[in-house]
Parts: C-alpha cells; sequence; structure tokens
C-alpha cells in the first residue's frame, strides 16, 4: 500500500525553480551564520545568487525549455503550466530588485542582519507557490509562507515605532484575514468535497444548477476566500492596512511587499476563480455568474478610492501606497473579464502582463523615494521633490520614467499593462468597467504629473541629494527604468511569455 | 426522539464549549477568561469524539488544552499588570455582539442544508454514523486521501498518516508547512532578539 516514489514519478523536476530556492534559503540561513557582522553584503550576494540561479531556470521553462514534464508535479497538487513560470519569473524579478534596493537602506539604518534576506526569499518562494497551486490546502499554506515573513520585514527597523506599528497592524489583520481564507476552504470543501480546484469546478456545476444541497454553502466559501485574497492584495474595502503599512514599513521592505504580496495574492486568485469557479453550464454553453459581479463591483471600489484618496496625499510613501491601490484594481478588472466564458485566458494574460509592467515600475518607484531618504530623513514630503532635476538630474528622470509608466503613457511599460487590461474587459463585453478604467488613469496622471512638475518646473528649498547613488541602489534603478522603457517600447518581449497561458478548463 | 447516552454527552459537550466560549467573552478577569477557554476547548474534543473522530479530539486537548492555554495562561502570568484587572476593556462589545450574533445565523443557514435528516437521527440514535458520509464525495477525488474504514466510519490514525505522507495526498503541503514552520521561527527570533549592541 505504501511505496515509496521515485522523483521521476513525482515529476519533481518540473518544480525545480521552487526546489532550487528552498535549497538555496536552507543554504543561506546556514551560511549567514558564518559571516561576521560587518560582511553581511556577502548575504546579499548569495541571497542574490540563488534567486538568480532559480530566475534562470524559471526563464528557461517560461521560454519553452521543458524540464521535467509540462503538466503537473506532486500527483497534480502543483502545476507547472506557463502561467507558473511567468509568476515565477515576476516573483523572482521582484525578489533580486528588492534585495539591490534593500542592501544600502540596511548599512545606513544599522539594521543589517542576516535574516532579512532569508525572509525575503521564503515570501519569494511563498509567491511563487501561489501561482502554481491547484489545491486549496497548498494555496493557504503559500498565502501563510508568504504573509509571515512580509509581518516581520515590516518591523525590521524596531525600535522605530512607525515599523513596529505597521507589523502589529499587518500582523493582527493579516491573521484575521487568514482565518476568513481557512473558513472559506473548509465550506468549499464541505460543498463539493474536493480541496482540488479541478474536481471544485466540476462539482459547483451540479450545485449550483440543481437543487442540491449547500449551493449556500459554496457561495458563503467563495465570498470568505474572495475576501481574504482581497485583504491580501489590498483591495478596497479590504484595503484598510495597507497605507498605514507601506508607510511605516522599512522602505526597502515596502517596495518588495507592494510587488510581492499582489503577484502571490494575484495569482492564487486567478488560479481559484479562473480555473476553479469559471462555472460554466453545458446545458447553456455559457458562464453562470459567480463571481464576477462581486469582483467588478470591487474592482470600480478599489479604482475610485484609490486614485482619488492618492490625490490628497503629501507623503509621497503613502501617496505610492494608495496608487498601488488603484493599480490593484486595473487587475481586478482583467480579473472581471475572466467570469466571461471564453475570455478566461486573455484575462489571466492581461493580469501577467500588468503585474510585469508594475514589478519593474512600482519597485523603480520606491527605489527613488529610498534614494530621496539618503539625506537623513524618514518622511519624504512632495516638497521634497521640488528642484530635484536641478541637482540630481539622473534621479529625476528616472523619477519621471515611473511616474509616467504608473500614469500608462505609450512607450512605457504602464500602458502595455493598461492596454491589455481594457482588451480584455472588452472582449468580456465589460464596457462601463473599461471606461471606469480609463477614467482612472486620468485622475491618476493628476498626482503623478504634479511630482515630475515639481521635479523639473519649481524651485526646490533644496536638501540635495547626491546624483551618485550606492553601487547597488544605482544599479536597481538603472534596472527598473530601463526595464520600464524597454518593455514599454518591445512589448513583445513579455506579451510572449504571457501568451500561452492558459487557465481556464474550457472555453479556449 | 428517543434519549440515548450520546444525546446526554452531546448536550453535556455543547454547554461546556458554548458556556465556555460565552464566559470567555464576559468574565472581565483575563485569568478566568483564559481558564474558560480552556473548558471550551475540552468540550469541542469531545464533540470530535462524538463525531467518531478520536485523533482530532486527541489533536485538540494536546494541542489546544496543552499548548496554547497553557501558553496564554503564561503569558497573563507574566505580564503582571493584567492579572488584576476587573473593568470592562472592550467598550464595542455591542456591536461585536451583533456580528457574533450575524455570523451564527449564516453558518446555521450553511451547514443546516448539508446536514440531512438521516444523519441527525444516525447521530442521536444508537447507530455510530460519520458526517463525512452524506457529503457529496466525488469518487475519483484523489486528493481526500483519507482511507475511512467503510463498517465503522472511523477515520484512523493511520489513514490520516498515510494521508500525509503519501504521493497522491498531502506530501507536498505537508514538506511546506515545515518551511513555513521555519521561517515563522526566525521571524519569531528576529523579532524577540534583544540588539547586540
Amino acid at each position: 500500500m505504501f511505496s515509496t516514489p521515485t522523483f521521476d514519478e513525482l515529476n519533481i523536476w518540473a518544480a525545480l525553480p521552487m526546489m532550487a530556492l528552498a535549497f538555496g534559503t536552507c543554504i543561506l540561513l546556514v551560511a549567514d551564520l558564518f559571516i561576521p557582522k560587518d560582511k553581511k553584503v556577502y548575504t546579499a550576494v548569495l541571497a542574490g545568487i540563488g534567486l538568480g540561479v532559480s530566475l534562470l531556470i524559471a526563464l528557461l521553462q517560461a521560454s519553452g525549455v521543458e524540464i521535467g514534464d509540462k503538466s503537473t508535479a506532486f500527483e497534480g497538487i502543483f502545476v507547472v503550466d506557463q502561467f507558473t513560470h511567468v509568476v515565477n519569473v515576476i516573483s523572482l524579478m521582484a525578489g533580486i530588485i528588492g534585495i539591490m534596493v534593500s542592501y544600502d537602506y540596511l548599512e545606513r539604518t544599522g539594521t543589517e542582519r542576516g535574516e532579512f534576506y532569508t525572509l525575503i526569499l521564503f515570501s519569494t518562494l511563498g509567491a511563487m507557490l501561489m501561482g502554481s497551486s491547484r489545491n486549496l490546502v497548498m494555496i493557504f499554506i503559500a498565502l501563510e509562507l508568504l504573509s509571515i515573513p512580509l509581518y516581520i520585514l515590516s518591523g525590521f527597523r524596531r525600535p522605530m515605532l512607525e515599523s513596529e506599528e505597521s507589523a502589529m497592524k499587518y500582523f493582527l489583520l493579516g491573521a484575521f484575514s487568514s482565518g476568513f481564507l481557512v473558513y472559506g476552504i473548509a465550506l468549499i470543501y464541505g460543498a463539493t468535497g474536493s480541496f482540488e480546484l479541478v474536481n471544485v469546478w466540476q462539482t459547483a456545476v451540479d450545485i449550483l444548477e440543481g437543487e442540491g444541497a449547500g449551493q449556500f454553502t459554496l457561495l458563503i466559501g467563495i465570498a470568505m476566500v474572495l475576501i481574504a485574497l482581497g485583504f491580501k492584495v489590498g483591495a478596497v474595502p479590504f484595503h484598510m492596512w495597507q497605507p498605514d503599512v507601506y508607510q511605516g514599513a522599512p522602505t526597502p521592505v515596502t517596495a518588495f511587499m507592494s510587488v510581492t504580496a499582489k503577484t502571490g495574492g494575484f495569482a492564487a486568485m486567478l488560479r481559484v476563480l479562473v480555473t476553479g469557479l469559471a462555472v460554466v453550464s453545458a446545458s447553456q454553453g455559457k458562464a453562470i455568474d459567480v463571481w464576477q459581479d462581486s469582483v467588478q463591483v470591487i474592482a470600480v471600489l478599489t479604482l475610485i478610492l484609490g486614485n482619488f484618496v492618492a490625490i490628497t496625499q503629501t507623503d509621497l510613501k503613502r501617496m505610492l501606497a494608495y496608487s498601488s491601490i488603484a493599480h490593484g484594481g486595473y487587475i481586478l478588472i482583467a480579473i472581471a473579464a475572466g467570469g466571461t466564458f471564453g475570455v478566461g485566458d486573455s484575462s489571466a494574460q492581461a493580469a501577467l502582463v500588468y503585474l510585469m509592467a508594475y514589478t519593474f515600475t512600482n519597485i523603480g518607484a520606491f527605489a527613488v523615494v529610498i534614494a530621496l531618504e539618503r539625506n537623513e530623513r524618514n518622511t519624504i514630503t512632495l516638497n521634497d521633490t521640488k528642484g530635484l532635476a536641478q541637482h540630481s538630474p539622473l534621479l529625476a528622470a528616472a523619477m519621471t520614467i515611473f511616474m509616467l509608466s504608473l500614469t500608462g503613457v505609450p512607450l512605457t511599460a504602464g500602458f502595455i499593462g493598461k492596454f491589455f487590461v481594457f482588451k480584455a474587459a472588452l472582449e468580456a463585453n465589460l464596457e462601463v468597467l473599461a471606461v471606469i478604467g480609463v477614467l482612472g488613469s486620468v485622475v491618476s496622471a493628476y498626482y503623478y504629473l504634479r511630482i515630475i512638475v515639481n521635479m523639473y518646473m519649481i524651485e526646490g528649498d533644496a536638501h540635495p541629494v547626491a546624483d551618485k547613488q550606492p553601487l547597488a541602489l544605482r544599479s536597481a534603478l538603472w534596472l527598473t527604468a530601463m526595464g520600464t522603457l524597454i518593455l514599454g517600447i518591445l512589448p513583445y518581449i513579455m506579451t510572449d511569455l504571457a501568451r500561452d497561458v492558459t487557465l481556464a478548463i474550457v472555453g479556449r | 426522539m428517543e434519549i440515548t447516552w450520546q444525546t446526554i454527552a452531546f448536550a453535556a459537550f455543547a454547554v461546556m464549549t458554548l458556556g465556555g466560549g460565552l464566559m470567555v467573552v464576559i468574565s472581565r478577569n483575563l485569568w478566568h477568561s483564559a481558564l474558560f477557554l480552556m473548558l471550551s476547548f475540552f468540550g469541542t474534543s469531545g464533540l470530535f469524539v462524538l463525531l467518531v473522530a478520536p485523533f482530532l479530539a486527541a489533536v485538540q486537548v494536546l494541542v489546544y488544552i496543552g499548548a496554547i492555554a497553557i501558553l496564554v495562561l503564561f503569558a497573563i502570568m507574566l505580564t503582571r499588570r493584567m492579572m488584576g484587572l476587573e473593568e470592562t476593556q472592550n467598550t464595542q462589545w455591542p456591536a461585536a455582539a451583533a456580528v457574533a450574533v450575524i455570523l451564527f445565523i449564516i453558518l446555521v443557514i450553511t451547514v443546516s442544508p448539508l446536514v440531512d435528516e438521516k444523519a441527525v437521527t444516525d447521530i442521536f440514535g444508537d447507530k455510530v454514523a460519520n458526517f463525512n458520509a452524506n457529503l457529496p464525495v466525488d469518487p475519483d477525488a484523489k486528493d481526500s486521501g483519507v482511507v475511512a474504514n467503510q463498517d465503522l466510519n472511523i477515520v484512523t490514525v493511520e489513514a490520516i498518516g498515510e494521508a500525509l505522507v503519501t504521493r497522491d495526498g498531502f506530501v507536498l503541503p505537508f514538506e511546506l508547512a515545515s518551511i513555513l514552520l521555519t521561517a515563522a521561527l526566525i521571524g519569531a527570533i528576529v523579532v524577540a532578539r534583544e540588539d547586540e549592541a
């Protein structure tokens, strides 16, 4: 009855990026013990190498090199498809750039501890696993693996009060939302008898169409899962934690988590909603609307609140926090589109392209904040950007690129992301949603462009920031700025990666 | 409905669970709350026994009473000021109570269609039954993994153990849980460690 499976039976090689990263994290954990306290740069480099190796494998897999079978590993509990590969690439890029922007900050604030990098790696692993599981139990554990390191990283700058407050808020609310997830999973299991999303999908039709018991159970379960994942990605009305946490956490951690938590959360949301619950009625040949309306409402609220409250902010970090809530709204538009029969795949592709563009742009924008903070100050207000172009033109140029990309101006990555999102919405006949999205962009232009105006047209009360940043931070700025531009000019780099993404079980 | 020993035991455990839970929130002394929490956990474990889930019952006692509740007691004892608190701390209790009642109603509506009459008579009758038997289970569902002893409907500890390590079971989540615990452990050290300045 019980036999030890071989590696090939488990198809373990297909999961190589995750295995490599998990293994690398364990090595890093031990290696860090032997690295003296003043040489933590080696820990950072080692962590970067670990992420790099994993990224290399993920990129090979994403571009079509078959490592292991291109299907499932661990008997179906773990899915290896193009979606997995792209999520891996995004999370690993975020991890690498996250480490690049962190090193100098940690050194400067005297919080240089090796555990920082280990926790970043764990969190990245969690985000990768959230994209690759088609099993609700796995999704829960992956979510915790993503979140717990983030709670700790937010409080990494103790005894600074803001940092501690941020960690405490994030932890308490995060634990509360995890409760929702487990409750929802339990109810979905109660209704369908399975954790496996493919089985959930098969049973859900009968439950929703027939008189069968458990219709209400299933719907409440879905609602609870949606709430929990909505919390993770900071969708309105589950966004309350986000501004405070983003503002209080150490800035490199904010940069990292603004991307990684969203990547993981949206990846899981796509898997659960588009694969597991895009219920198609066999008799009518069209989708039964289970969650599309609710996601639409959440998307609209997120767009409106994120964009309008961002206008009123004076603190740059807090403004970026609200802006990142708004960007979650655009990805929610893409997800809502996935509820229409036959649009599931383009919806997933749009969400992934948007996430790729957002990764470079948003970490880049926070990297500029980190550079400004080098001036011995902890809060950067919008006034501090005034006159930036005069004493550090390169930094100002980079910030301009990021702001234009966040607005969605053509020739930047952000435009490509928005283009695909609106295209998916139109394919799904959600014109109203697309229009609200476009209007949201117009509103957002106000507060993004204001920063550009500040930098170039208004004389600053000069707190000069050296244009010459430390090597790691400078490379990160170059990488993100160039990435934002190159992806905007040559979009096929990312659209090719996402083109083969298929999530929906039927209706291709 | 005839009254059997199961009915009496169920009533006793239900009172323990709910009464204990209620006392946790209305008791003004934190120390008493923690003790009532243990009582509530014990009642839950008794309910698991009635549902023929002996393993879960044992885990409930070992983990929740043996570890978590004891930890809560230690935490209260170590924060001396909290021992003597007598005034109500939570000023928003009416709102909290309303939410709890609403949640209870939703849960009743949610779960009640899953429990058919037969299951209820089975539990309150003399036959040993299991809720699981009445759930719509996909026969092809590999992931349930848990092999039930069909005659008695008892999920054995062996079955749970095997489900955790077999490849068509939960081996990957099981391994991942260890990575998760490692991450949490490191986090605990980072949070609690004194700076060696």
